[in-house]
């Protein structure tokens, strides 16, 4: 029988051996008590008991804002991708999904040169979790879409290799592990909310007029949110003669995202609001018929104004006169 | 290459706009290959008059006779005029009590009852009088801003402008948010960013000093205060700190 459990009481030499295949990082809480993945210098900031980061993952792979080509007169340059050997310990199965859709959008064909490179040189750890009130998820999951998973069980881990990398840190760990009780039924994996049909979005559900009166654009939805990926790209000549294009997430909601030279395709804020449930719930080409909501709960936990795109799914309740 | 011909000049302000561009010291050396500082007075004495600019970066907002007299000059001078900073673009500080108190009072507690007083009316944005091609907000703006319009002025052109709220680059950068979790009297939801959120990142309620955000929702905004408890003259003082007049029914 192979060696596959990791007993709690080994969990901080398992943590130094995950440091050989890149810089480790982390659920940790910061000083003013928000949930980050950061550098996890010591063991003892380890928050595994975390429910959700405010910012996903995806900060790492696609990060809030960078140079993507700088020029200089007569000549150009890639911006610099930043990419280093990086090991995400402790990621949840909402954002492992998050991330397996990152990678359809900016893997496929004509992969994105900045998320590529740093994505070919991330190992991720998944860890099971317990969900809370904000939490999408209608049953438990274990997500396969990791190098190496840790479901815990009893006293400690059950350890899932996914990758090559993953079987390579657990024969790196080999001494640490013991043969533990037995698995687990398999549980599922994969996003959670059901693609939604496109038409939906024109519906006369009442909430629409309701939450494009309360929507404040802060942005906060899609910043939280581990699958948006839309981006702005400006650029902006520098004092020596060139220029720097720069990269940054956008929103929806904001004005600026339809805006085109002397028009904007979604003037208002319930068309924005309609284009964000038809991208989110429906996909567009050629991740059409694809729910992107990984059930996470970020963007119920940070809306200010208690929006929940999901509630327009819902036929609601007809009044009785 | 021909060099850039810029003014740059206040009207009533602290001068504190000027102050940031001083402050640039690495990229003043390159600033000056790329612009002749034709009309600087807080760096050097010129003569404005016979001159003509590219470009004219005005602080402050419009106070006195003289203020306007000077825009005018300007105006007239220069082929573009950027309104520099939330004074200039929306009366700022000086203006916060324009809705509250009269000029006459505000006068006398400065300058006593029994002198002559000087010559002024409520401070307004540069725009109520001339037309504005360029702005940099922000009180005072950050650096990286005024570079980028000199910068962008030089290459012939003007700085792309994003439009999201102090909110935006708070959540990027990990920070607590003051007014959901502390229930503080934060404006970052109605406020134009670009500031990358450095005050609440240091536990500081944005205090909204770089103006409204395009189609802001001021009314959600005021509930949204209003839901925690703070009273509606508490909200509107602080609201017009830095520009005295908003829409609070506004929702888009």
């Amino acid at each position: 029988m192979e060696k596959n459990f990791l007993k709690m009481t080994r969990l901080v030499q398992f943590l130094e051996t995950l440091r050989l295949f890149g810089e480790l990082h982390a659920p940790t809480i910061s000083e003013s008590g928000v949930y980050r993945f950061s550098p996890l210098d010591d063991p003892a900031e380890l928050r595994l008991d975390y429910h959700r980061t405010q910012i996903p993952p995806k900060k790492y792979l696609l990060p809030f804002r960078e140079e993507i080509l700088h020029n200089a007169t007569g000549s150009y340059r890639e911006g610099h991708s930043g990419a280093k050997d990086l090991v995400l310990f402790g990621v949840h199965s909402c954002d492992l999904e998050g991330i397996a859709y990152l990678d359809r959008v900016f893997l496929a064909d004509a992969a994105d040169p900045g998320y590529s490179a740093r994505r070919s040189r991330l190992t991720l750890v998944g860890v099971s979790c317990e969900p809370d009130d904000f939490c999408f998820c209608p049953e438990e999951r274990e997500s396969t879409a990791c190098d190496l998973f840790l479901g815990a069980s009893g006293e400690g881990f059950h350890l899932a290799c996914h990758s090559a990398r993953g079987r390579a840190v657990v024969s790196a760990a080999d001494h640490l592990l013991e043969q533990g009780p037995p698995l687990p039924p398999p549980r599922f994996s994969g996003p959670c909310f059901p693609p939604q049909d496109p038409e939906l979005r024109f519906s006369d559900h009442p909430l629409w007029q309701k939450f494009a009166s309360t929507c404040v654009s802060c942005g906060a939805c899609s910043v939280c949110c581990p699958t948006c990926y839309c981006f702005d790209v400006r650029e902006y000549p520098t004092l020596s003669g060139g220029a720097a294009r720069i990269r940054e997430w956008d929103n929806c909601l904001f004005v600026t995202h339809g805006e085109v030279a002397g028009a904007n395709f979604r003037p208002d804020r319930l068309d924005r609001l309609r284009f964000r449930f038809l991208h989110k719930y429906c996909g567009f080409t050629p991740l059409q018929g694809i729910s992107s909501c990984v059930g996470c709960g970020r963007c119920k936990e940070v809306c200010p104004v208690d929006i929940d795109l999901r509630e327009l799914t819902v036929t609601p309740k007809r009044v009785q006169p | 290459m021909k060099r850039l011909k810029l003014a740059i000049t206040g009207l009533t302000a602290c001068s504190g706009c000027q102050l940031t561009l001083l402050n640039c010291e690495d990229e003043l050396p390159e600033l000056l290959e790329r612009c002749e500082l034709i009309y600087f007075p807080l760096a050097e004495s010129g003569d404005l008059d016979e001159a003509s600019f590219d470009a004219a970066i005005v602080e402050g907002a419009v106070s006195t006779p003289k203020d306007l007299e000077l825009l005018f000059k300007l105006r007239n001078a220069s082929r573009l005029l950027v309104a520099y900073g939330t004074c200039a673009l929306f009366g700022g500080v000086a203006a916060m009590n324009n809705r509250v108190s009269a000029r006459v009072d505000l006068l006398q507690s400065v300058f006593g009852t029994g002198n002559k007083l000087p010559d002024s009316f409520p401070p307004v944005p540069l725009g109520n009088f001339v037309s504005v091609d360029a702005t940099i907000t922000g009180c005072p703006p950050e650096t990286c801003d005024i570079v980028a319009m000199v910068a962008a002025l030089a290459a012939g052109t003007l700085p792309p402008a994003p439009s999201y709220p102090v909110c935006t680059e708070c959540r990027s950068r990990e920070n607590l948010c003051l007014l959901l979790e502390k229930g503080q009297l934060c404006l970052g939801p109605v406020v134009q960013g670009g500031c990358n959120a450095r005050c609440p990142a240091t536990g500081i309620v944005c205090e909204g000093c770089r103006g409204p955000v395009r189609e802001a929702n001021v009314a959600q905004e005021l509930e949204l205060l209003l839901e925690r408890g703070f009273g509606r003259d508490e909200i509107e003082r602080r609201m017009s700190r830095f520009k005295p007049e908003w829409n609070y029914g506004q929702r888009s």
